[in-house]
């Protein structure tokens, strides 16, 4: 293990705790100075860092604010289906959503929380006041039905949206599947992610539009965005690696641009699973099958052909037996895109924990969140995944979802604005 | 947003204080120069919405002569926004709500007399903008809101009485049942006497007898009419339906205990019916009741915590619900006046919500429904929760509207 240990890493890990040190300050700041807080910056990574008073933008003319950005330390996850069946109902609903959006990515509330009425209800609950916008970001994403007969919006439908084939190893639950609208709420303060979706989630009702449908509380981001040093999920494992961090990767891999309609242009389409993870068994097994199920090292992460994280991994590399050092079954092989033709996706995930299952068994595992502007790009990948990954002895994707994420509105407009224009 | 609603509040007796004043200071030229245009003999009023300022509502026209006047609403750009009335005295005469940036514009029209009015923009930098209307109108509404909502509330009353007066001859048959020893009678006869009592709780749910204290159960009859096994106060122990549902069901006996507790109950319904007759409602209290209702399904029966014992949890609901609706239904005449938009959505969540109940009828059990069975529970109860949810949401506005509603 000492062998591993990576001393620039080491310092990141010591300058990553200077830095939360500082966040802590400047949340303290926040209510007091406004914009007068502390910051540390004594490391090479000045994305990965908690500032509680940092926001992010809703309205702009590129993809909407939750996929590019580094991802933020907790997720709120939720995802509704549709119960009307008058396209207004919907419309309003994406309209007042994407308002309350972009106050809530401020750090507003979104109206009163103590009306002056005796009789008045709040409209905003409360609870994130004076918790900083924890940069904040909430993506919205239209399912399937969305595009059907129901609304008239067939003529809207993104060339490529369509539910996912069904994938090997499938253990699928209808009630952690699907949705006809999802929203995405990421914060470095699970309070203010959950807080969004709350009140996001009244809204919906308070329209009569739509219902909650399933959702997962998530932590510890499980995949690393550009600046970031690569987190690791439940298994201990440094997950995201070889995400997807430049441009020029996001314009070849996520967003669509397929010369269809204006309005889809720089959107993407977002793959969800919730994926269980069998703690119990994983913590008694040896390290070095784990290692082999990864096939990169528990505590570096490098690759079993190398010896750093960012290492590439040579897949032909044999041992003395003539044994591949990295086994062909283990997850980053089958998950590479130098084993599946070329094809990348961006990883947003994140770690979730149910609490105990009915059987006394940790119930956790990761929330699997890859954005692609192609579904078949996650197909690809997890059918060989889902055939033959090592891994999924100690996995069960459970639940499932797609959604088309439009890009941001303007500033005057809502999200999928262009498909009641007519 | 704290800091908000006080401003609000000031702004609210500024607002009065101005127009008092500008009806006797402002001449006759200024108002023409202010006044909205007419067109097709209504006057025009444009109001937009935007971000400056921290989100404000522009008026282009802050008078209008007496008569119809329609108030077109668009917002352009501010999030903070969503909706907009029109107020006289602090009552609400007209309004919109849903606004978003992006939406088409909207609009309401009234016919308002003259004198000062107000448009309270929720949420605006500057919330109130005084609106002043001169000259008379020509005819006046009729079948004013107040006076239908106050109907509405003297029938409610009405309703109420008869539910009790039912209840008393439902719980005199059960306590038949249990005085001759009849076990499958009064299991039979309990989910028949459960639904009235369901129906008007939050109106009977503050009684105390004379002498006791607030905080003495001894004294509280929903105490002592309806307390469960969850929530049991030991000082004065278990007494009234559920206490009985524990010996019928559970213990499947009838004990000299049960008769007493069947005598006990028989007396307190007769207590709370002679208190109920005695009740006289005002709008938002049928409105806040209905509210209570539902908290009271996702609270106790959802969870299937009511009828521990006899599963009748859905019977419980059912009475609700129907009580909800009961409420909402004689208020519906005035609220339509007042927002049509939410009286139809309301309306729209019950018809989801009773056809929902109406899958789980079940005619040869008594009290007409399903077993609420751990299986139930398990497979519906969240599409059960989330049908009342998509309710409440809206139904939770409505005591504002009736509270604020034009006067009578």
């Amino acid at each position: 293990m000492k062998g591993n240990k990576n001393p620039a890493r080491e310092a990141g890990v010591f300058s990553r705790r200077n830095l939360l040190k500082g966040a802590v300050a400047s949340a303290l700041a926040i209510p007091m100075a406004g914009s007068a807080h502390t910051k540390e910056v004594a490391n090479n990574d000045p994305e990965d860092m908690v500032d509680l008073s940092k926001d992010h933008a809703f309205y702009g003319n590129g993809p909407q604010a939750g996929v590019a950005t580094p991802p933020q330390r907790y997720i709120m996850y939720m995802t509704f289906d549709l119960t009307t069946s008058n396209p207004r109902d919907l419309q309003v609903l994406l309209a007042r959503w994407s308002s309350a959006i972009a106050q809530l990515m401020k750090g507003e509330t979104i109206g009163q929380v103590e009306p002056a009425r005796d009789s008045g209800v709040g409209m905003d609950t409360g609870e994130a006041m004076d918790l900083g916008p924890a940069s904040l970001t909430v993506t919205v994403g239209l399912g399937p039905r969305v595009f059907g007969d129901t609304y008239g919006l067939a003529k809207f439908k993104p060339a490529l949206m369509r539910e996912l084939i069904a994938l090997p190893s499938d253990n699928l639950q209808a009630n952690l599947s699907g949705g006809d609208l999802s929203l995405q709420a990421c914060a470095d303060d699970p309070q203010v992610a959950y807080h969004a979706i709350r009140n996001l989630a009244r809204i919906a009702k308070s329209t009569g539009a739509a219902e909650t449908r399933w959702s997962v509380l998530g932590f510890g981001r499980a995949s690393a965005g550009k600046g970031q040093s690569t987190p690791r999920n439940l298994f201990g494992f440094k997950d995201g690696t070889r995400n997807l961090t430049e441009k020029a990767d996001f314009d070849k891999f996520v967003w669509i641009k397929d010369g269809g309609p204006a309005w889809q242009q720089q959107g993407s389409y977002q793959v969800v699973r919730k994926i269980e993870m069998r703690m119990e068994n994983w913590d008694t097994d040896r390290v070095s099958d784990q290692n082999n199920i990864f096939g990169r090292h528990k505590v570096s992460g490098a690759p079993l052909s190398g010896t750093k994280e960012f290492d590439t991994p040579d897949f032909t590399k044999k041992d003395e037996a003539g044994n591949l050092v990295i086994p062909a079954t283990a997850h980053i092989s089958l998950a590479s895109h130098e084993n599946n033709k070329g094809i990348r996706i961006l990883r947003r995930s994140y770690n979730y924990t149910d609490g105990l299952s009915n059987l006394g068994m940790l119930s956790a595992g990761l929330l699997f969140i890859s954005y692609q502007k192609d579904p078949a790009q996650f197909e690809t990948l997890q059918t060989q995944l889902g055939a033959a990954d090592a891994l999924n002895e100690y996995i069960s994707h459970i639940g499932s979802g797609i959604f088309f994420i439009p890009p941001a509105p303007q500033e005057g407009s809502y999200i999928g604005a262009q498909m009641f224009e007519s | 947003m704290l800091k908000k609603t006080f401003k609000r509040k000031e702004a609210l007796a500024t607002a009065g204080c101005l127009t008092a004043l500008l009806m006797f200071s402002v001449d006759a030229n200024a108002q023409d120069a202010a006044q909205a245009p007419v067109k097709n003999g209504v006057s025009q009023v444009n109001i937009t919405m935007t971000s400056a300022d921290g989100g404000s509502c522009v008026v282009d026209h802050t008078s209008a002569k007496a008569g119809p006047i329609t108030f077109n609403i668009v917002n352009k750009t501010a999030t903070s926004l969503t909706e907009l009335e029109l107020l006289s005295d602090n009552r609400i005469l007209g309004e919109k709500e849903n606004l978003a940036p992006g939406l088409p514009a909207s609009k309401f029209t009234l016919t308002l007399d003259g004198g000062s009015y107000q448009l309270y923009c929720p949420g605006a930098t500057k919330e109130i903008v005084a609106f002043t209307v001169t000259g008379k109108s020509a005819s006046q509404p009729t079948g004013s809101t107040g006076s239908l909502l106050a109907d509405g509330t003297k029938g409610y009353a009405t309703y109420v009485n008869g539910v009790v007066d039912a209840m008393v001859v439902a719980v005199n048959r059960l306590k038949s049942d249990i005085d001759a020893g009849n076990l499958e009678k009064a299991k039979e006869d309990y989910p028949k006497a459960r639904p009235f009592y369901e129906r008007i709780e939050s109106d009977v749910s503050g009684f105390l007898l004379p002498g006791f204290k607030a905080t003495d159960n001894a004294g509280n009859l929903d105490y002592l009419i309806d307390m469960r096994a969850s929530n049991l106060d030991p000082k004065v122990g278990w007494h009234g339906f559920h206490a009985i549902e524990r010996d019928l069901y559970q213990n499947g006996k009838i004990t000299p205990e049960t008769k007493k507790l069947a005598a006990e109950l028989q007396q307190n319904v007769a207590h709370l019916d002679k208190l109920a007759k005695q009740l006289t409602y005002k709008p938002e209290d049928l409105a806040n009741g209905a509210a209570d209702l539902l908290e009271e399904v996702q609270g106790t029966k959802i969870s299937g915590e009511e009828e521990a014992y006899s599963h009748i949890d859905l019977v419980d609901f059912a009475g609700n619900v129907e009580g909800a609706q009961q409420s909402f239904a004689y208020l519906k005449p005035g609220l339509e006046k007042i927002d049509p938009d939410l009286t139809k959505r309301v309306s729209d969540q019950f018809d989801v919500v009773n056809k929902l109940l109406d899958t789980y009828r079940e005619p040869k059990n008594p009290g007409g429904f399903k077993y609420y069975t751990a299986e139930i529970k398990a497979a519906d109860g969240a599409k059960l929760s989330r049908s009342v949810q998509a309710l409440q949401e809206p139904l939770s506005k409505i005591a504002e509207k009736v509270a604020t509603s034009g006067g009578a």
